[in-house]
């Protein structure tokens, strides 16, 4: 008969059977090439050979050797194994090895034949899965390259060469996947600068043409807000912009059941401010150099395509010379060592601050090489996205307040009340809604704790010292500087207060720090105390 | 500066004078109350005067009502302004000691 069904490899150290079973498969169809033991058997081996016979008990190599080099060598083959009847083990541990069945001496011919046919058809319909495999992620790496291009070329701005005022750095690595991260930069004018930074949920190109699509809505909104407000010469706030971007892009977002994380951030150095709209982002990190600490900024606003989530609440973050802001996706918190565990917010907030004294490209370096150092790969995830905007130390002058007063007073428990009435005083002209009468009463009372401590402490209890009080309102702070000139102070040193009765002190500190929207004490290298308490006149964090 | 005291039964109503009770004067005020507090075990201490507290003064009122409690006695506040309340809460101080509207209540919680 002709061989029409292809070649079939028989190895049997008895030569009996091998005479049995070559008559019987050739006359079924097979060109048949046998073999003395398991050498020959891998010898005689090719792709070409569409099923294989194995005998489990031969000389020089056994059924099991030969087996394992089949199945390492030839994928597309699962060779048929004989045993001696009672041998199960040797069967079984074949049946591990990746034979696809196994029949027992004396063997039933039919059953034998069928058993190949089968083990034919199994292996041609693995061949065909793979393949089609192999072509689906061919044509899923088309996709990640045409996400990664859109990505690189739609999503990520590129931030103003020279905008005088801030030293801006940005930085992506693409993961394996690509997910829909994205940022912009866009300068309102000489003095604003927006920057917005983004996630939209999912991977591949629909997210990245998602996030490019928001892109350009953002233009869209400025441009559209400016023209309706350009009678009052009012730039479009950050809360309005978002607010237009959600209110045109929800159904369509809806539509595609996606939804976005952003922050959108408005550096405006003409009131040494970022005024931001944060959406679900990861919380950015800003850098305060006065107390060398770092905050987190959170916003309240649900993600962008979320139904109902319009007003956005927009909050204010003030900042000095040679502050920093570090904006980031989840792929750097979400970073993973070996055990799997996240490299999460609270490192990264230590990483960033250890690099405080870098340039912002060094900053996101050194954050770089520490989330590699700890997951062991130069590889995430997720995107490796994040922008650092600096705060120039040298190039934007100080903000002048718009009404200051000063008082110096002897140090001396008496002046307290004094003290008291002076910011009381102070305070009287501003609008009620902005600071209001409770609030006043609690900055006197944040005023008196301070003003002990000084005397008390810095001054030991000397009454001939002089403390200086220097009150400042700016278009959305109220700040109060004292100055002194006694021994320093650590807040830190100080214990945490007990709330049972049991101690009549310790609450000073824990008071002012309640009150106070943000306290700073710093010394100078002439021995000068510094404390400045900070009160935000608008909707503060 | 001024206290004034007066008794109905086992009780002295003490009614501080001071619009203020800072670290300028709580040595002050410590020092008025020794006496009293060795006469009496059951006290009341008016603040209707009072507009403002630090935490010096909330010291001062935390020391005696120890000592006050220690020796089976109690101190209870009344007429407390809003400022001063809002200190007491901030320190949790409304927590410890017993603070009532007015002196008729607080005469009749002392049964």
């Amino acid at each position: 008969m002709n061989p029409h069904r292809g070649k079939i490899l028989i190895a049997d150290d008895d030569p009996i059977i091998r005479i049995i079973l070559k008559k019987l498969f050739g006359k079924t169809g097979f060109e048949v090439i046998t073999a003395q033991n398991g050498k020959e058997a891998v010898d005689l081996i090719s792709n070409e050979i569409r099923a294989v016979i194995l005998d489990l008990e031969m000389p020089v190599m056994d059924g099991i050797e030969c087996l394992q080099f089949i199945r390492k060598n030839v994928r597309d083959i699962s060779p048929i194994m004989l045993t001696a009847s009672e041998d199960f083990t040797s069967a079984v541990e074949a049946m591990r090895y990746g034979a696809f069945d196994y029949i027992t001496k004396p063997f039933n011919p039919k059953q034998l034949i069928a058993l190949v046919d089968k083990a034919i058809e199994t292996d041609a319909q693995a061949k065909r899965l793979r393949r089609v495999e192999a072509e689906l992620a061919k044509s899923r790496d088309q996709e990640i390259e045409t996400a990664s291009k859109i990505q690189q070329a739609l999503l990520m701005g590129i931030p103003p060469k020279n905008f005088k005022g801030m030293e801006i750095a940005n930085w992506t690595i693409p993961s394996q996947k690509v997910d829909g991260d994205f940022y912009d930069f866009i300068t309102i004018d000489s003095q604003c600068l927006d920057v917005v930074v983004g996630d939209v949920m999912g991977k591949g190109i629909a997210s990245a043409l998602m996030g490019a699509a928001l892109k350009s809505y953002f233009l869209r909104a400025i441009h559209e807000l400016e023209l309706s407000c350009a009678h009052d010469d009012m730039l479009p706030e950050p809360d309005a912009i978002v607010g237009r971007v959600q209110s045109a892009m929800i159904h369509q977002m809806e539509e595609l059941e996606t939804f976005v994380t952003l922050c959108y951030a408005r550096f405006d150095l003409s009131r040494n401010q970022m005024r931001f709209v944060d959406c679900g982002h990861m919380r950015t990190i800003q850098y305060l150099k006065e107390s060398q600490t770092c905050i987190l900024l959170q916003g309240i606003n649900m993600p962008i395509g979320f139904p109902e989530t319009e007003p956005f609440t927009q909050f204010i973050a003030p900042f000095s010379k040679g502050d920093f802001f570090f904006f980031y996706s989840d792929g750097l918190t979400e970073a993973m060592d070996s055990h799997g565990h996240l490299f999460g917010e609270e490192r990264l907030v230590k990483s960033v601050k250890a690099c405080s004294g870098l340039s912002p490209n060094e900053i996101i370096k050194g954050v770089w090489a520490d989330i590699v150092k700890f997951s062991g790969t130069e590889t995430f995830r997720d995107d490796f996205t994040c922008v650092v905007v600096k705060i120039d130390p040298h190039d934007i002058p100080m903000l002048q307040p718009d009404v200051e007063s000063r008082m110096t007073f002897s140090s001396d428990l008496k002046e307290l009340s004094g003290i008291r009435q002076f910011i009381r005083n102070f305070c009287e002209p501003i609008p009620e809604e902005l600071l209001c009468e409770a609030r006043i009463s609690m900055i006197e009372l944040a005023v008196t704790e301070v003003v002990t401590n000084i005397i008390r402490h810095a001054y030991s209890g000397r009454s001939d010292a002089i403390v200086q009080v220097t009150a400042s309102l700016f278009p959305d702070m109220f700040l109060i500087e004292f100055v002194d000139k006694g021994k320093s102070f650590n807040p830190e040193d100080v214990p945490h207060p007990n709330f049972d009765g049991s101690r009549d002190g310790g609450f000073g500190i824990y008071i002012v720090s309640q009150i106070m929207d943000d306290v700073v004490y710093s010394r100078d290298k002439d021995n000068t105390n510094y404390t400045k308490l900070k009160i935000f006149l608008k909707p503060s964090l | 500066m001024e206290l004034i005291t007066e008794n109905i039964g086992e009780i002295t109503i003490v009614t501080l004078m001071e619009k203020e009770l800072d670290a300028g004067n709580a040595k002050w005020f410590k020092s008025q109350m020794l006496s009293i507090v060795k006469k009496s075990k059951k006290i009341i201490l008016d603040m209707n005067h009072v507009q403002f507290v630090d935490s010096s003064g909330c010291g001062v009122i935390l020391s005696w009502l120890r000592t006050i409690t220690s020796n089976g006695g109690d101190m209870k506040l009344v007429s407390v302004q809003k400022p001063v309340q809002a200190l007491f809460e901030l320190v949790r101080m409304h927590r410890i000691v017993e603070i009532l509207e007015d002196r008729e209540m607080a005469i009749r919680s002392f049964g």
